[in-house]
C-alpha cells in the first residue's frame, strides 16, 4: 500500500520534471528573474525618460490602488460566495443544489462585462422605480457607487466560477473520508470543517490562485462602468496627452508587475500546503 | 441477555440488485463474530447498515438498546460503534496523533491534554507510539490500519466493526494488525469482522457466519463451521479459501 500511495502522490512531479522549467524550484526562479526584470525596466524608464513615463505613473497611481482594492475585496467575497457555493452545490438538499446550478450556468453563460454594465446602469432606475412605486425614499433616491456596484458584479460573476472550484475540491476527497469522520460520530457539519474541506483545499488552491490573478486582469473591465482605476485613467490620460503608446506600455508593464508578484505568492502558498504529503 | 445488537429483517436494494434479502441477527455483549462469503454476498453491506454507513429499505437495527431510526439516534450509536476500513480512510492532511485527537476532542469534548495522553496510550498499545507525529502516507499500511483502530478506540466504544481490515495489506503486515485486533478480542470487546482471515477466526471467533446471496446461510462454532458444514454453498466456498 505503502508504494502503492508513494506513486500515485509523486507522479505529477515526475511528469513536470520532464518539461523544462516546470519543476517548483525551476520556476521560483524564473518568475523571479521575470519579476524582477520588469520592474527594473519600469524603474530605468521613470528615471531616464521622466517625460512621459513618470508623468503617466503619477497620472495613473490613485487608479494602481483602486485596481488593487477593487480586486481584492472582490477576491475576499469571491471565496467566501465560491465556498458557500461549493457546499449548496455538493449538498443533499436538491433545492439548495439547483438553485446553486441554476446561478452557475446562469452567469457563466454571459460576458462578465454585459454583467457588471447591468448591474451598474441598468439595475438602479429598476430599483428606483420600486422605490417611487412602494413610496420608499430611500429606494427611490439610490445612487450606485461605481466601486460597490464594480464589486458586486465582480462576485457575482466570479462567484459562479469559484463555485465550481470549491465543487470540483470537494468531490475530489475521498468518500472513505466523509465515512470515517462519520463512523466516528462526527456531524455532516464537523466531517466538512474538519476533514473535506482542508483537504478539498489544499487541491484547489493552484486554482484558487489561478482564479485571483485572472480576477486582477478582468478587474480592468470595470473601468467601463464609471470606476478610475488603472485603465481607466490610462486612457483619461491617453486622450489628454494622446501618446497611446507610451501610455499603454506603461499600463501594461504594471499589471504585469501585480501579476507576477501574485503568482509568486500563490506558489510560495502552494508550497507550504504541501505538508504531509 | 440482551443482545447488544439486534438485526431484524433487513432489506437492501442497489437499484435493481437485491443486496440484502432479509438478514436477522442478534449479538450479545463480548461476542465475536466473524462473516464470510463470496464477494457480492452483502456482507460489508450489512457490516455497514450497523452504524447506517449504509441506509437500508426495510427491517429494524437496534445497537446497545438504541434503534437506528433518527438522525441523532444514528450519531449516538456511530459514538459507541468503532470502524476500520480496508482503505484505512485515515485523514491525510493530519498527523497520526491529531488524527486520533480528532473524535475525542470534538465529541467526547475532552481537553487537550487529555486527548493527548489518551492518544499517545492508545498508540502504545499497537505498537507504534513513535510515529505520532508522523503523517498518515509516511507509514506502512500495517500502520496505517494499526493507527486507525487507535482512532476509533480513542471513542472508548463498546462494539468495533472490521471491514475486510487486512484485505488492502501486504502479507508480512497482516500479522500485525490480527494481533491487535486478537487483543481486542481476548479483552472482551464485542467485534464484528468481515474478514477471511482463517487463523484468526479460529483463534478468537465465537461465531462463524456464512453470507450468500444476501442471505445468511449457516452460522456456528468456527470448528463446527469449518470442519463440519452442513450447507452446500459453504462447502463450495470453503474449498475455495481453505
Amino acid at each position: 500500500m505503502q508504494s502503492k500511495s508513494r506513486i500515485v502522490g509523486d507522479a505529477p512531479e515526475k511528469v513536470l520534471s520532464k518539461v523544462p522549467g516546470a519543476r517548483p524550484e525551476d520556476r521560483i526562479d524564473a518568475w523571479w528573474g521575470l519579476f524582477l526584470g520588469v520592474v527594473v525596466l519600469v524603474v530605468v524608464l521613470i528615471i531616464f525618460w521622466p517625460d512621459p513615463y513618470r508623468r503617466i505613473l503619477e497620472f495613473v497611481a490613485d487608479g494602481i490602488l483602486i485596481t488593487i482594492v477593487v480586486t481584492v475585496v472582490s477576491f475576499v467575497l469571491v471565496v467566501i460566495v465560491g465556498l458557500l457555493g461549493g457546499l449548496a452545490r455538493t449538498a443533499r438538499n436538491r433545492y439548495s443544489r439547483g438553485f446553486v446550478s441554476l446561478y452557475v450556468e446562469i452567469i457563466r453563460g454571459i460576458p462578465l462585462l454585459v454583467q457588471l454594465i447591468f448591474w451598474y446602469y441598468a439595475l438602479p432606475p429598476v430599483i428606483q422605480g420600486l422605490g417611487e412605486l412602494l413610496g420608499i425614499q430611500a429606494l427611490a433616491t439610490f445612487a450606485p457607487d461605481p466601486i460597490i456596484m464594480a464589486i458586486v458584479g465582480l462576485t457575482i460573476g466570479y462567484g459562479a466560477y469559484m463555485t465550481e472550484v470549491v465543487r470540483a475540491g470537494i468531490q475530489s476527497v475521498p468518500k472513505g473520508q466523509i465515512e470515517a469522520a462519520r463512523s466516528l460520530g462526527l456531524t455532516y457539519r464537523m466531517a466538512m470543517q474538519h476533514v473535506v474541506l482542508p483537504q478539498a483545499f489544499r487541491t484547489i488552491l493552484p486554482a484558487i490562485g489561478n482564479e485571483f490573478i485572472t480576477l486582477l486582469k478582468d478587474s480592468s473591465l470595470v473601468s467601463v462602468v464609471a470606476v478610475a482605476d488603472m485603465t481607466r485613467r490610462g486612457r483619461e490620460f491617453m486622450s489628454m496627452t494622446f501618446i497611446p503608446f507610451q501610455t499603454w506600455i506603461m499600463v501594461a508593464l504594471l499589471y504585469l508587475i501585480l501579476t507576477l508578484f501574485s503568482a509568486r505568492v500563490v506558489s510560495w502558498l502552494e508550497k507550504k500546503a504541501q505538508v504531509g504529503r | 441477555m440482551e443482545p447488544i445488537i439486534r438485526i431484524e429483517n433487513i432489506h437492501k436494494y442497489f437499484g435493481e440488485v437485491h443486496a440484502l434479502r432479509g438478514v436477522s441477527l442478534d449479538i450479545q455483549p463480548g461476542e465475536v463474530v466473524i462473516v464470510i462469503g463470496p464477494s457480492g454476498s452483502g456482507k460489508s453491506t450489512l457490516l455497514r447498515c450497523i452504524n447506517r454507513l449504509e441506509e437500508y429499505d426495510e427491517g429494524e437495527i437496534t445497537v446497545d438498546g438504541i434503534p437506528l431510526d433518527t438522525a441523532a439516534n444514528i450519531n449516538a450509536v456511530r459514538t459507541e460503534v468503532g470502524m476500520v476500513f480496508q482503505q484505512f480512510n485515515l485523514f491525510s492532511h493530519m498527523t497520526v496523533l491529531d488524527n486520533i485527537n480528532l473524535a475525542q476532542r470534538l465529541i467526547r469534548k475532552r481537553s487537550r491534554a487529555e486527548c493527548h495522553r489518551n492518544s499517545l496510550a492508545l498508540l502504545e498499545r499497537v505498537g507504534i507510539p513513535e510515529k505520532a507525529q508522523s503523517y498518515p502516507l509516511q507509514l506502512s499500511g500495517g500502520q496505517q490500519q494499526r493507527v486507525a483502530i487507535a482512532r476509533a478506540l480513542a471513542m472508548n466504544p463498546k462494539i468495533m466493526l472490521f471491514d475486510e481490515p487486512t484485505s488492502a495489506l501486504d502479507p508480512e503486515m497482516i500479522k500485525e494488525v490480527l494481533d491487535v485486533m486478537l487483543d481486542l478480542a481476548k479483552e472482551g470487546m464485542t467485534m464484528v469482522v468481515v474478514s477471511h482471515e482463517m487463523g484468526f477466526a479460529r483463534a478468537a471467533a465465537h461465531r462463524v457466519i456464512l453470507m450468500a446471496d444476501g442471505e445468511i446461510v449457516e452460522q456456528g462454532p468456527p470448528d463446527q463451521v469449518f470442519e463440519n458444514p452442513q450447507h452446500e454453498r459453504t462447502k463450495a466456498f470453503l474449498s475455495h479459501i481453505l
